[in-house]
């Protein structure tokens, strides 16, 4: 038994996850933590830094990694890779001006090795503002289909109003435990 | 539990029997024996303010909603405020059978702890209404104000263009400081330009200590930050130890961006002193930073000043 088989054991026990959230800044990712805890989501300030929120849901432990998107943060971000069971990358749909961006972003981290097992949610945020691309269209303009290295899936949602945060959340925790609880 | 009960016990029942033995030692009521007694500013006001809350008075009850709804409302102002304020003085007079000819240091000194505790709770309601006000880049008045923040602080340089990475120097995100406002809304462009302009100095001072090649941080953005702590503080009754000690009259807006001002410049020297490895250790030392004001802020003896330190020569 090697060590990793160890370490997958100690986990299952737990099950515990630990999911990191990335994407440009103000794409939404405090807001869907919060949302998604339950917290109030009118007070939010940018995050300089990182949030963590560790969540109970459907028996699972689940470490939330929050981390700043600004550009002179982005360099950090290398710095929570190790052991992420998942990735979820949040959009900001209304915000065509930065998707190019968004999608160099995305490709540098997917080439990632620390990064190469983990399952990728992307979350096509603020689907309730006027003129947010619809989930198709940044498959598109993303370019998505050309991921290969990682199961993934987009899911629009609007954090604001939490529609569609929970069935992104099931379908990642689903993935995730099908891939490291299911080994014996 | 346990602490919580004897604490009840003795407020409902053993308080009123202390209360009434003073009552008729001293011959004065409570409010008047803190009044005559404790030190003016926080410590006063805030035994007023307890005194007045755990009142069984119908009458006093019936005031303290009152005075709720017309600071709620921001009506406790002007010639409306006075109106208010001696209505509320009679009205305790009446019910506590006090001589305003023999006791007209009391009516005084009594008329100050209720325009504190009722500004401070009118303050509450200005200031949440400025940080739902969304800042907005069709407002000319808005982007006004956000051109004179650039100009107050880096009064040296023009800025090429409304979006531009020059707001990167201010540390501000990105290009287009308007989506970095979010939850705090105006009253963090507010707070960010009093500081600015209020507070030149110091401000400069600040701003060229977020420059600093290992300690830097983004200057904006920590502002905005600090409006969500010292709205925090503003909420649960922290701050009332600043705004108590610290305001001469009707407490204003003014007073909120004084706090501000003033968290700001403690969080910079606070930040330099930590000497972050860097920025990723912002929540960490700002939650240190909050715990250290709350300390500070417990004391209802401190006195709040902006002071300029040597290096500034």
């Amino acid at each position: 038994m090697g060590f990793l088989t160890v370490l997958k054991k100690m986990k299952q026990k737990e099950k515990e996850m630990r999911i990191l959230m990335l994407g440009l800044d103000n794409a939404g990712k405090t807001t869907i933590l919060k949302r998604f805890n339950g917290e109030p989501i009118n007070t939010i300030s940018p995050t300089l830094g990182f949030n963590i929120k560790t969540l109970e849901h459907r028996g699972f432990k689940l470490n939330m990694w929050d981390v700043g998107g600004q550009k002179s943060l982005r360099s950090y971000w290398r710095n929570y890779f190790e052991c992420t069971d998942g990735l979820i990358w949040v959009v900001d749909s209304a915000d065509k001006r930065r998707l190019d961006d968004c999608k160099k972003e995305l490709f540098v981290l997917l080439q990632e090795e620390r990064l190469s097992g983990a399952t990728l949610l992307i979350f096509a945020n603020k689907q309730d503002l006027p003129g947010a691309c619809s989930k198709e269209e940044l498959r598109d303009i993303l370019e998505l289909d050309a991921i290969k290295t990682h199961h993934w899936k987009i899911i629009s949602c609007s954090a604001v109003t939490g529609e569609n945060l929970l069935e992104g959340m099931d379908w990642i925790i689903d993935d995730i435990a099908a891939r490291i609880f299911t080994l014996d | 539990m346990m602490n919580f009960s004897i604490w009840w016990v003795f407020a409902y029942y053993v308080r009123p029997i202390v209360k009434w033995f003073l009552r008729k030692t001293t011959g004065l009521c409570e409010l008047q024996r803190i009044c005559y007694g404790e030190i003016s500013g926080a410590p006063r006001i805030k035994a007023v303010e307890y005194s007045l809350n755990m009142s069984r008075s119908r009458q006093v009850i019936q005031l303290i909603e009152h005075l709720n709804d017309v600071s709620d409302n921001q009506r406790f102002t002007g010639a409306n405020e006075r109106e208010i304020l001696k209505g509320a003085v009679n009205t305790v007079l009446l019910v506590k059978n006090i001589n305003p000819r023999v006791h007209y240091q009391f009516i005084t000194s009594f008329s100050k702890c209720l325009e504190q505790i009722w500004g401070y709770r009118q303050l509450i309601a200005e200031v949440e209404e400025l940080r739902r006000t969304t800042f907005d880049s069709d407002n000319i008045h808005h982007e006004s104000k956000l051109y004179e923040l650039w100009a107050n602080l880096m009064p040296q340089d023009t800025l090429e263009g409304r979006i531009t990475k020059q707001w990167q120097d201010i540390g501000f995100q990105g290009e287009d400081p308007k989506t970095d406002f979010r939850g705090m809304g105006l009253l963090g462009l507010e707070n960010l330009l009093f500081f600015a302009t209020q507070y030149r100095t110091p401000a400069q001072h600040v701003l060229s200590h977020s420059h600093h090649p290992s300690y830097g941080y983004c200057f904006a953005i920590v502002g905005i930050n600090l409006t969500s702590l010292a709205l925090v503080l503003l909420r649960d009754g922290s701050a009332k130890t600043f705004v108590y000690n610290t305001s001469k009259s009707l407490p204003s807006i003014r007073l909120f961006h004084q706090f501000y001002s003033y968290l700001f410049y403690e969080f910079d020297r606070f930040w330099v002193e930590c000497k972050p490895k860097d920025i990723m250790e912002f929540s960490n030392i700002r939650n240190r930073f909050e715990s250290n004001v709350r300390l500070v802020l417990q004391d209802p003896g401190t006195e709040f000043r902006i002071g300029v330190t040597v290096d500034d020569v």
